[in-house]
């Protein structure tokens, strides 16, 4: 099964429900997926708790993936996916509990980020929107191509480029990078 | 032609770009049976998928049984009204039909429990 390429395994997974062949896949991209949604995110256990849900869906459209591009790409627009929906899900949790006035809850629940844990690289993401961040985290982490961030993020390719531009411009006017090691 | 170029465009990086992928690089995270609670939580939604039909079978069987035999023996009080050459009719035109009805009944379990065990 370690032998097989990713394509082989899918169409394995996905013809007779192949629950190894798609775990042999799990095996390769989970720690992709898991730093990913954990620099989106900023907190290890909602990212941890992300990355499963963002299998389970991956597992239940498997039939969706055409082959053309990567799978790591079309996985880290399952996770992206997966990441909006709780956003959404969240924002809508914490405007409820404000409504009913446990606003320190609901503080609670969009800051879980301990100061002491910052690193640098946290830093640079703060000075990102949410959008710019899950960009520059596909570029420059997980090596994704400017053609495969647009299939992740349903951007047209010129919209991505000029992401990153932003994105780097920001960090360009907020640190002066050459003086940071990576965090 | 034109997507090489972009890819050779794109495979251009400067000092900044480099610096940036180091920054953001971060040391592969140890799976520590993430992958196995995965596969795990796959298995088991398999085995659900496949439980529904037949429980569901099973629990409408159950429910509707009584609603059915009275249905039947509402229909079979009816048959009475019925003239005698109209309930021969079919027995005289397909004399074969009980053997026909059999044989469907058998094939259609046989087909079930094939699929079942392809499963």
């Amino acid at each position: 099964m370690t032998s097989l390429a990713d394509n082989e395994l899918v169409a394995r997974a996905a013809s007779s429900q192949d629950a190894a062949a798609f775990g042999e896949l799990v095996r390769r991209h989970q720690s992709h997926v898991r730093n990913f949604l954990r620099k989106l995110s900023g907190d290890v256990t909602t990212a941890d708790d992300l990355a499963q849900d963002c299998f389970m869906h991956a597992w239940d459209k498997l039939h969706t993936f055409s082959g053309r591009g990567s799978f790591i790409g079309w996985l880290l627009k399952v996770a992206y996916t997966t990441f909006l929906q709780s956003k959404r899900k969240s924002k809508r949790y914490a405007e409820i509990l404000e409504e009913v006035g446990h606003d320190a809850e609901a503080r609670s629940r969009t800051h879980s980020v301990q100061a002491d844990e910052v690193t640098d690289l946290d830093r640079f993401l703060a000075v990102l929107s949410e959008e710019e961040r899950a960009v520059m985290v596909m570029s420059y982490a997980c090596g994704l191509s400017h053609r495969e961030i647009s299939e992740a993020t349903s951007m047209p390719v010129g919209t991505v480029k000029s992401v990153i531009f932003r994105g780097k411009e920001k960090i360009r006017t907020n640190f002066d990078i050459k003086d940071h090691q990576h965090g | 032609m034109t997507s090489k170029i972009i890819n050779m465009a794109e495979r251009l990086k400067d000092n900044e770009d480099r610096l940036l992928e180091s920054m953001f690089a971060s040391a592969p995270i140890a799976d520590d049976g993430f992958s196995a609670m995965i596969e795990k939580n796959v298995r088991r939604r398999l085995w659900l998928r496949r439980l529904i039909l037949p429980v569901a079978t099973l629990v409408g069987a159950l429910v509707s049984f009584k609603p059915l035999a009275g249905l039947v023996t509402a229909l079979a009080s009816l048959t009475s009204l019925l003239p005698k050459e109209l309930l021969n009719a079919p027995q005289q035109l397909v004399p074969q039909l009980p053997m026909i009805v059999l044989g469907a009944m058998l094939l259609a379990t046989c087909l079930l429990a094939l699929r079942a065990l392809e499963d």
